[in-house]
Order: structure tokens, then C-alpha cells, then sequence
């Protein structure tokens, strides 16, 4: 043994109950949004600050519209919540991103919180219950803007995020930063994965009065518990099929019939198993896979199990100590926990789940294996490609014209590995697109670089082909929103632009070529409308800065043969707004050739 | 796992519900629920007719297109009194209405029925599938029945896989019911040695929701029957012709199990039934409702080992787990082949469909380099001093060793393409396939490009002497399926592109098809005698030359249709001099021919 909590989510073990009992006051205080404390590290004299939420158990702070409350986030703050791979901005629950919209203003200007920043100490932001999700998000707020590099401790918190918003907190390697406590039965970690309903509210109600008048203690709701946990478990078989690999189409025509929660756990789970053994899972397939399966009714009947669901959620703070003072602690991630697992009372069918869940993860790295060899034979048949440029350039034509025109031998070679550069770079894209690769891939300095050469030098070439062979006509231009370019571009440009924090559509250098055709195309057909005009002015600054700025455009498109400067010249002079400029770099072109 | 996400979903309990409704009401009863449409066919009203099979292209008249015979394969059949159960509904006009109204106001449509009334929501739904195909619809369609008999045989269940609808079919079968094994015995033997049951049974299919003494009395004569029947399977050599199809939900006191596999469906049904009583086989057909109830909270009930050591691997104890599930794990005999049974239905494929698809794209581009070769084929060809295009290149090629290799290229890039379409018929790519741009995309070009050179082949080695024309009797079906998959991708902001220049690739594939009919047919004129015949002939003459005209002006066609020595210049320019002859015909040419426009 000898790990503890702390070990395990990298935070000091003495913060942790100080932690929650402020949750917890500061979840009912009424008057104040937010509640800051700061604790002495008995052995190194550090001190840490936690700053604790208020909550609220309105049914309406807690779901905006049914059946979800999903609300896309606001990727203005949170620029990073995201999937770089079409997947879209992340889903989070909208009256949670609401609350912690009115608590920012004051959060920013607490001078608390400032000292802590200057004085340059772990800050932790704490809650409990419905102020657990106001925690995440100030989190990842402080994350995205790296003022500071706060830590999250939530108890008892609702699911707050869907699986995007999970996979993009894992690309960016800020998982480990929120540790989540959950006991055995509390019903609140799970009720988001059922869709709102009358049960929904009589929980929050009962709560509500209960947090209210500490006195008097309000006779319970009954009946809710299958409803809600039947909802909860169909989300978990759900998943659990795809973790086993099913294979049957059904699945997905069944699931457009029914309305399943897009909540997912992120971050670490802690577990509070009942009897002072604590289990830590940071597998976020597996975290959902336990959270249903721990609560199956064994011999012990529904109305018991219901009570327990609603007790347990206010018994953190005596738990928490008991769990402490053992350290009872293992790990999911570290082997096997079969005693543990069976405190929590898992089923065979609930091991098999788990087991899933693991050999999902194991499978996404055999996958990354398999990617690495191709990315060796991908530098490969890169370097091959700028030979061939260089060589066209020696040409006089430039690779782009020589490639369009296709006349020589090289040419079709070139086009060859064209399209086996494009198959190896697909099936990334399509692992990608299913999760298939470890969600670090998309932030690796390698692999955006790898893809980022490729796309400067290969685009071009596609751009070619597609001009060449008139496909304009059949699909509508190459760039158009959601038109014919290839993802593998978009991708790999997105990857680009989300490392440089670039908007999205900023890198677009390796268009330059469709601009150039389809502006020839558009000029044909309408004439020289202000739109036209506007656009070529657009293209020319565009191609200076690519140039001259950041060289990301390399000179070759400025040779005297090319399709780009035969067009370009041909503009009326009125047209033009950068003449001066563009025909000095043609000229030095020229000069340097 | 499948069949605790469904029991978990309020699907089931739904359509149970409203089941129960239409059966009482003895009518198709309808109702919405958050947005979908469920439509619930009674279980009680009697059909008439008799037990046999009808194949599927004569019986309802055209009304599932998709399913029809392919070459080389048996019809698909289905039971003949159940369709003109189905028919019975579907030619009352409120069918249609009803079915359209709901269609229009719903995100998604359940089919539902109990009994025969599940057989009929089985026809409706493919009915309703076949339709929305038609429109290129992709509302989703869900077919539920409970306790329906079997409906069609091997060929009816391959069609089904082919469109890949089997997975909009659950069928819920609960522990002992008799009626979805009732067709396993064999029905040839059923009515010629046992007449009188043919003649009850319909009657005994009806009563048995009255559940009175006299049908219990019936059916304990024809129980034995159908057990011995199941029992001998192996050994007799008579099978049964019907077969399932879609995926089988069995319920028992003990858990779920959902099977996919045909096969593996029909010896589950048999296994699970050689423990029924007469009374527990009528009773299970009754109980639906409890079962659905019971199995929506079967996820939240702790399920343990009830016997033995635990399992080795987690794959042997899903296993165990499934055949328990199945309440069979107590009895010895049965829990053995069933464990067997469910090991082939698993049959684990390493691959996902997803990366299946991922790998595809690796082998699309390996095969990519042959078809390179031919556009470049076509590019030379285009460009030589003969000035043929390169259709009739290809058709008219010598010995040379380039056209070899491009014939060669042909081949390849032909199984590769089959293969794909194998691996998506047999449901081994994800659901979303066709809606990938690429996929469809790279399937049209590869048909506009290699079509004609299979038409030239076609014609070159005289194929068209024997088997009939090219579009009619040549035409391979990939070509056919790609057509489908072009015409159902979803088109976005087309613009109302006018064609500044020439296609790279001519925009029909069947263009050529086209031409080397319209020469025959202009050959046939010149030897025709009588006027009837001739004046046919010149109408589909004209109506090729205003579809040729048409494709030429919006510079649909590509280049080398237009050469100076390509067979359609020299079919056009001897359509002119044969017009110009003579004189019945006012020339009403275009002036596509008058030089300008060739190159």
C-alpha cells in the first residue's frame, strides 16, 4: 500500500477535509457566492488557498430545458473545449455554465484570490453538490487563461460536460487536475444521466428543504429511484456495448429512438465504498461503468437502496474523515482491485464491463503503435515530394503548374504518392473521428508538425488535381464550408491553429492555390464585382504576410511561368492593391533564379 | 450487453403498451411518444388462406422493390395468408394516410404487433423502408413485434441483409411461446400428413388470445409435434423453409440475450423451447408485458455465478453469463449446444466497422495508382494523332502492351470495389458509410472513368451478339448500387453551375451504351423494310440525339466524345447523311456538327 489519496491525485492529503467541510458551508451559505480559506501545510509551512462555491437546489438552476439542458460552451472563455477533429465545441449543461457565468465577475476581482496568484500558491477551487460543476469551471476558466494552475476538488458534484468536453480536458493533459469524491449510492453524481422529469425535481425539493431548515427533517420522495437509475443504465449499456465491440446496427437505430444523457464523467473519480476503503479511477469509461453497476440491488430492497441514494448524499464530510484517518486507498489504473471492486459489490456483468473499459485503452495505444510506423513512411514519401518540387522549380514551372499539367513521367509518380499520403493520413483521421487514438495525440508537438509539412507541401498538389479535372463543376468549389476539401487538411490546419490559440481559419496558407483557381473561375463567370475585387485584395495581403512574414507560402508560387502570376498580371490595374509589392517579390524571384 | 441497453429503453414497454391496445381494439392503433411515432398492428383479427410460401416479386405486386430476386439466387419467399393479411391493410386507403400523417409530424417511427399482428408490422415496416428509400428518406424506422411467427425464407432474410435493414428488427421472444417456433417444422409434412391442423391453425393462432380450454386441447396434440420436429432437426434431412431474420430478443425468468445471427436465432428459438409444456407455451405467449416490466430493471439486480467455478476468461464468463440469461445454465443437456450456439453468434471480428473502414481507405489508396494509370491512359489517348478518344482506343486496341495493362487495371480496380461492396452489404463498415463524401465520391469517379472501358470490352468481344445490349444484360451491379449511392448523397449548396468547359469525364457513364444501341439501331434501319418498324426505330434514333444534343450543349461529356474519329462523331455524321436521304425526315439538326464545336 503506502499510496495516499494525495499521492494518487497529486495534491496534499491535509487539504482535502478542510476542503470539503468549506464546501459544504459555502453550498449553504446564502449570502455569499463564493467562500475563500486559507490552510497551513503542517510539514513544508506552504498554504494552500481553496475557494469554495455556493450552490443552489432550485430545479431550475439545474436543468434549463429538458429533457438535457445541453448548452454548446462558450469557446470565447473556454477556447480549448473543443474537438479538433469535427467533432464540435463541447456540450455542457447550460444553467451550470449560467451560474458560473454570474459568479465571474466577482471571482476575477477577489483580492483573496489575487494575493494568491502574486504570492504564487496552490489555489484549489472546492464544491459540494450543485456547486461541484461552478468548481470545474472556474478551473478550466484559470486553465485556459494560465494565470494560475489551480487544482479541483468536487463531493457529491452532477456530471457537468459530454464526452468531448472530457476528451479535450485529456488532450490538453488537465484530467489529473479535478478529483471528484463519490459515494457508493449518492444519487446526485448520477441524476444527469437521466433526462429531467417530476422525479428530478422532487429530489432537488427534498434536498432543498432539507438544506434550508437544518431542523426539521422533510419526510423523503419515494418511487424515483428506478425511474432515474433506469435511465442512468441505459447510458451505461449504451456504452458499455461499444466498449465490447458490438458490432450490430441496431444499436445506433435504436438509440435515434430514445433520448440518452450526453453527460460523461471526466477527470479522476475517487469512490467512497461504505466501509473506509476509497477506490481512484481515472478511465473515464470505467468511472461510468461503476457509478451505474455499484448501485445494483443485491438482496436488499428498493426502498432501502432509495434512502440510502438520498442519506448518502449528505454524509461526506463524516465519510471523508473515516477514509482519511485509513487510507485505505487503491487504484484502478494500477492493477487489479478485486477486493476493492468487491466492496463496492460489482457483478460479474459489471466486470466484464470494467474489463472493457480497460482493454478500450489498451487498444488505443496498440493503435498509436501502429500510427508511429506509418509516420516513418510518411516522412519517407514526404521527402521524395520536395525533390520533385525542387526539381519543377528548376523547371521554371513550379510544382503546382507541373503537376496540373501532368506531362511528365514525375508528375504521375508524384501523384501516386499524393494518394498514398492521403490513405495513411485518412485512416488517422478516421481513428481519430472514433476516439480510436489516445486523446493526447492531437497535441503532440511531432505529429502537428508532421502534419502541418505534409499539408504545405501536398495540398497544393490536391488543389491541382482538382482543378485539373474541372471537379468545381460536380461539387462546388474546393473550399466552400463544408465542400470537397479533405478533412485530413482541415484537420491538420485545426491542429495547427488550436496550438498557435489561432482562430479557426487562420492557417489557411495551403489554400492559396484555391483561392488563385477559383477567383479565375468566378472572374470569368460574374466579371469584376466589388465582391471579386474584394477578394483579390484579400488574397494579395494574404499572400505577402505568407511570404514574406511567416514563410509559410514558399517564393516557387512566384515564378514568372506560373498559373498565379500569368493570372495575376492579367488583372486590371484597378484590381490590384498590393501591385508594388508583389511585382518586387516576382522580381527578386526572378533575380534569385 | 444489446439486450440490456434495449430492455433498459422505454421502447419496449411502449410498443408493449400499445400492442395491448390494438389487440383489444382489434384495429392499427397509433400514438406519439416525445416524437416518434409508434403504429401497433392487433394480434386478433383472422386471415384467411392458406400456409405456403409465395415468392416475394409475385405476391404484393412491386411493393418492396429493393427485395427483389437477384440472378443466380432462389426468390425470396414469404408466408402466402400473411401477406394477403397485410395486403388486407395495406388496400384500405386509411393505411396510407395514416402511416404518411405520422411519418410527417415524427422524428422516427416504431412498428409494433403481437402475434400476427407482429408478422404484419414486419411487412409494413419493409414496406415503409422500401418507400423511404424511394425518397431518399432517412427516418428512422424500428420494427418490434412480439411473439410473431416466421415469415420468409433464406433468400427473403439475404435480401433483407443486403439492404442492411436487418438491424431494424427486434423480435422479442419469450422463453417457451410457440408461435414464433410454430414454422420450424417443416410445412410440406405439415399439410399433407396433418390436414387437420392446417385447417385449425389459423383458427388456433386467433383463440389462443381467448386462451380457452378447447384451443389448450388443440394445441396439446400439435405441441409433440413441433418438439419432436425440433428435436430431430439434425437428423432429417427436410428442413425447414423458412428462416429469421433481424435481430431475436429472448426473454427469460433469468435475464435477456439479443442474437443477430440468422442461424444461431433459429437454434436458440429450438433450444430454448425443448423444456415447454403446453400450458407454459401458451402462457408465454400472453406474457409480454411482464417480461418487458421485469427486464427494464434488470440492469439495476445484482446477477451472480448460480453454479460452478468461476469462468477463465472474461470472454468464456459473457458467455456463461448469456447462456444463464437464457435460464439455461440449470439444465445440463441444453446449456452446452447453447453455449456453442452464442459463441457463433458473437463470432468476434477483430475489426471494428470503424477501423474497417480506416484500413479501407490504406487498400483505396493502394488501388488508387490503377486508376491513375487509366486517366492517364485516357489523357494520352486523348491527345493522339488518331484523334479516337480513348473509348474506342480501348475497344479497337491492338495487341499493344498498354492496353493490356489498362484491361489489367480494370480487373483489379473491379474487385476492389466489389469487395467494398461486399464488406458494406454484409455489414462489416459502419452504418454511416455512405454518407462519407469520399467513399461516394471516389466510387462515382471511379464509374464515370471505368464504365466505358467495360462497355468497350463489352462490345469488342462481341458480347452484345450474344447476351443483348450492353444496358440491358451487361451492365455490372456495383454500377448500379454506385448510382444509388450518387443519387442519395446528401447534396449540399449546389449552385447552378453552367459548364464553361468540357467535363473531364463524361457525366453519364452509360454514354457509350447508349451510342452503340443507337448505331445498331440505325444498321437495323438501313435493312428494315417495314414502315411500322422503321418509324420506332427513328423515334428511339431521335430520342437519343436530343438526350446526345443535350449532354453535348451543357459540355457534359468530355473531350474524347467529341474526337474527330470517335464512334459518336462518325454515328452523328452518318445519322445526318441517312437523315439528309432521306426526305420523311426534315433534317432538324443542332449545330454541334458544324465544326465549331469539335476540336
Amino acid at each position: 500500500m503506502g499510496e495516499t489519496v494525495g499521492n494518487l491525485i497529486g495534491l496534499n492529503d491535509e487539504v482535502i477535509h478542510p476542503a470539503a467541510t468549506l464546501a459544504v458551508e459555502a453550498h449553504n451559505s446564502q449570502s455569499k457566492q463564493f467562500l475563500v480559506k486559507k490552510i497551513k501545510i503542517r510539514h513544508d509551512h506552504s498554504s494552500v488557498v481553496v475557494l469554495a462555491f455556493s450552490g443552489s437546489m432550485f430545479p431550475d438552476d439545474w436543468l434549463g430545458q429538458p429533457p438535457f439542458g445541453k448548452t454548446k460552451i462558450d469557446t470565447g472563455k473556454f477556447p480549448s473545449l473543443t474537438s479538433l477533429n469535427d467533432g464540435g465545441d463541447a456540450v455542457v449543461n447550460g444553467s451550470f455554465l449560467g451560474r458560473f457565468n454570474g459568479v465571474l465577475d466577482k471571482l476575477s476581482h477577489d483580492k483573496e484570490l489575487k494575493k494568491a496568484i502574486e504570492k504564487k500558491r496552490q489555489v484549489v477551487f472546492s464544491g459540494y453538490s450543485s456547486a461541484g460543476p461552478i468548481a470545474i469551471l472556474a478551473t478550466l476558466y484559470f486553465l485556459e487563461n494560465r494565470t494560475l494552475s489551480p487544482r479541483c476538488l468536487t463531493f457529491g458534484s452532477p456530471l457537468l460536460g459530454d464526452r468531448i468536453f472530457g476528451h479535450a480536458l485529456r488532450r490538453e493533459g488537465w484530467s489529473d487536475y479535478f478529483t471528484h469524491f463519490v459515494m457508493k449510492y449518492d444519487i446526485i453524481p448520477r441524476i444527469m444521466l437521466s433526462p429531467s422529469s417530476t422525479e428530478h425535481a422532487q429530489i432537488l425539493n427534498y434536498f432543498k428543504s432539507k438544506f434550508d431548515r437544518k431542523n426539521i427533517n422533510p419526510a423523503p420522495p419515494s418511487g424515483f429511484y428506478l425511474t432515474v437509475m433506469g435511465n442512468a443504465s441505459s447510458v451505461a449499456s449504451y456504452e458499455a456495448c461499444h466498449l465490447m465491440g458490438c458490432r450490430n446496427p441496431s444499436l445506433d437505430i435504436i438509440k435515434s429512438f430514445i433520448e440518452l444523457s450526453p453527460y460523461r464523467p471526466s477527470g479522476t473519480y475517487v469512490f467512497c465504498t461504505g466501509n473506509g476503503n476509497l477506490l481512484v479511477v481515472k478511465n473515464p469509461n470505467a468511472v461510468l461503468q461503476i457509478l451505474i453497476h455499484c448501485t445494483e440491488l443485491g438482496e436488499s430492497n428498493t426502498a432501502e437502496v432509495e434512502k440510502r441514494s438520498l442519506d448518502e448524499h449528505s454524509a461526506y464530510l463524516s465519510e471523508l474523515k473515516e477514509c482519511l484517518g485509513m487510507q485505505a486507498v487503491v487504484s484502478l489504473d494500477g492493477g487489479p482491485a478485486t477486493a476493492t471492486l468487491n466492496d463496492l459489490g460489482l457483478s460479474p456483468q459489471a466486470m466484464l464491463c470494467l474489463q472493457a473499459a480497460e482493454e478500450f485503452e489498451n487498444r488505443r495505444s496498440r493503435n498509436l503503435e501502429k500510427i508511429g510506423k506509418y509516420l516513418e513512411k510518411i516522412e519517407v514519401e514526404l521527402e521524395m515530394l520536395r525533390k520533385y518540387k525542387e526539381n519543377a522549380q528548376i523547371s521554371g514551372l513550379g510544382y503546382y503548374d507541373s503537376f496540373k499539367l501532368q506531362n511528365e513521367d514525375d508528375d504521375f509518380r508524384a501523384n501516386v504518392r499524393r494518394l498514398e499520403l492521403a490513405g495513411m493520413w485518412d485512416e488517422i483521421k478516421e481513428m481519430l473521428k472514433e476516439f480510436e487514438l489516445p486523446d493526447e495525440f492531437e497535441k503532440k508537438r511531432e505529429i502537428i508538425d508532421l502534419g502541418t509539412k505534409y499539408r504545405r507541401l501536398v495540398e497544393p498538389l490536391d488543389i491541382a488535381n482538382f482543378y485539373r479535372h474541372s471537379k468545381d463543376k460536380e461539387t462546388g468549389a474546393y473550399v466552400i464550408g463544408g465542400g470537397p476539401r479533405p478533412k485530413r487538411y482541415r484537420f491538420t490546419q485545426r491542429w495547427l491553429e488550436h496550438q498557435e490559440k489561432k482562430p479557426f481559419g487562420s492557417r489557411s496558407e495551403s489554400l492559396f492555390w484555391a483561392d488563385v483557381e477559383q477567383l479565375g473561375i468566378d472572374i470569368k463567370k460574374k466579371g469584376y464585382l466589388q465582391e471579386i475585387k474584394d477578394r483579390i485584395h484579400q488574397l494579395e495581403r494574404n499572400m505577402i504576410a505568407w511570404i514574406d512574414v511567416d514563410k509559410s507560402l514558399d517564393k516557387d508560387v512566384l515564378l514568372e511561368k506560373t498559373t498565379f502570376v500569368k493570372w495575376w498580371r492579367d488583372l486590371p490595374i484597378e484590381c490590384k492593391s498590393e501591385s508594388e509589392r508583389i511585382e518586387k517579390l516576382i522580381g527578386e524571384k526572378a533575380a534569385g533564379v | 450487453m444489446l439486450a440490456t441497453f434495449l430492455s433498459s429503453t422505454p421502447v419496449l414497454q411502449d410498443s408493449w403498451r400499445l400492442c395491448s391496445l390494438a389487440n383489444t381494439a382489434a384495429t392499427v392503433v397509433t400514438d406519439h411518444v416525445r416524437g416518434v411515432a409508434y403504429v401497433a398492428f392487433p394480434g386478433t383479427v383472422m386471415p384467411s388462406g392458406g400456409a405456403n410460401l409465395v415468392a416475394l416479386d409475385a405476391a404484393p405486386d412491386g411493393l418492396f422493390p429493393p427485395l427483389q430476386q437477384r440472378q443466380h439466387e432462389d426468390p425470396p419467399m414469404i408466408h402466402a395468408a400473411i401477406v394477403d393479411h397485410f395486403r388486407s391493410f395495406y388496400t384500405s386507403t386509411t393505411f396510407h394516410n395514416q402511416i404518411l400523417a405520422e411519418i410527417d409530424k415524427s422524428k422516427a417511427v416504431v412498428m409494433t404487433g403481437h402475434s400476427m399482428g407482429g408478422a404484419v408490422a414486419s411487412l409494413s415496416a419493409l414496406w415503409l423502408l422500401s418507400y423511404l428509400q424511394s425518397i431518399t428518406s432517412s427516418l428512422p424506422v424500428l420494427c418490434i413485434t412480439f411473439g410473431s411467427p416466421l415469415l420468409g425464407n433464406d433468400s427473403f432474410l439475404r435480401a433483407i441483409l443486403r439492404e442492411r435493414w436487418a438491424g431494424n428488427f427486434c423480435h422479442v421472444v419469450s422463453n417457451h411461446d410457440f408461435i414464433p417456433r410454430l414454422f420450424l417444422a417443416p410445412l410440406p409434412s405439415l399439410s399433407a400428413h396433418h390436414a387437420h391442423f392446417v385447417l385449425q391453425f389459423w383458427q388456433l393462432l386467433m383463440n389462443v388470445l381467448q386462451s380457452d380450454s378447447e384451443t389448450a386441447k388443440i394445441f396439446g396434440f400439435l405441441l409433440p409435434y413441433i418438439q419432436g420436429w425440433v428435436a430431430n432437426m439434425e437428423e432429417e434431412c427436410v428442413k425447414s423453409p423458412f428462416s429469421p431474420f433481424g435481430n431475436y430478443l429472448f426473454f427469460s425468468e433469468e435475464g435477456a440475450v439479443c442474437v443477430d445471427d440468422a442461424a444461431a436465432a433459429g437454434k436458440m428459438l429450438e433450444l430454448m423451447f425443448t423444456k415447454a409444456s403446453p400450458g407454459s407455451s401458451i402462457e408465454d405467449h400472453l406474457k409480454y408485458g411482464d417480461y418487458t416490466e421485469k427486464a427494464s430493471w434488470q440492469l439495476l439486480m445484482r446477477k451472480s455465478f448460480t453454479l460452478g467455478e468461476p469462468p477463465e476468461s472474461s470472454y468464456e464468463a459473457g458467455l456463461a453469463l448469456a447462456v444463464q440469461s437464457c435460464g439455461l445454465a440449470n439444465q445440463e443437456s441444453i446449456s452446452g449446444p447453447a453455449k456453442e450456439c452464442l459463441k457463433m453468434a458473437k463470432r468476434v471480428n477483430r475489426l471494428s466497422p470503424h477501423l474497417n473502414a480506416a484500413n479501407l481507405s490504406i487498400i483505396l489508396s493502394k488501388n488508387v495508382p490503377y486508376r491513375t494509370q487509366i486517366e492517364w491512359y485516357k489523357a494520352s489517348c486523348d491527345k493522339s494523332d488518331d484523334q479516337m478518344g480513348y473509348y474506342d482506343s480501348f475497344k479497337l486496341r491492338g495487341a499493344s502492351k498498354k492496353g493490356a495493362k489498362i484491361n489489367m487495371n480494370r480487373c483489379l480496380l473491379a474487385g476492389f470495389w466489389d469487395n467494398v461492396i461486399h464488406m458494406l452489404e454484409s455489414n462489416q463498415l459502419p452504418h454511416d458509410f455512405l454518407k462519407r463524401e469520399k467513399w461516394v465520391n471516389a466510387s462515382h469517379f471511379y464509374k464515370l472513368l471505368v464504365e466505358p472501358l467495360d462497355i468497350a470490352d463489352y462490345y469488342r468481344t462481341g458480347m452484345h451478339l450474344t447476351h443483348g445490349h450492353y444496358l440491358k444484360n451487361g451492365r455490372e451491379e456495383r454500377y448500379e448500387i454506385f448510382d444509388r449511392w450518387w443519387k442519395g448523397r446528401e447534396v449540399g449548396n449546389e449552385e447552378n453551375n453552367r459548364r464553361t468547359t468540357h467535363a473531364s469525364l463524361t457525366q453519364d457513364s452509360c454514354f457509350w451504351a447508349r451510342v452503340e444501341e443507337a448505331r445498331d439501331w440505325l444498321d437495323q434501319i438501313r435493312s428494315e423494310s417495314d414502315m411500322r418498324r422503321s418509324a420506332m426505330l427513328w423515334q428511339d434514333i431521335e430520342n437519343f440525339e436530343r438526350y446526345a444534343t443535350r449532354l453535348v450543349e451543357n459540355k457534359e461529356v468530355s473531350m474524347d466524345v467529341l474526337a474527330k474519329n470517335s464512334s459518336f462523331t462518325l454515328l452523328m455524321e452518318e445519322l445526318q447523311d441517312l437523315k439528309s436521304k432521306s426526305q420523311q425526315f426534315p433534317p432538324q439538326f443542332p449545330a454541334f456538327l458544324n465544326g465549331e464545336m469539335v476540336p
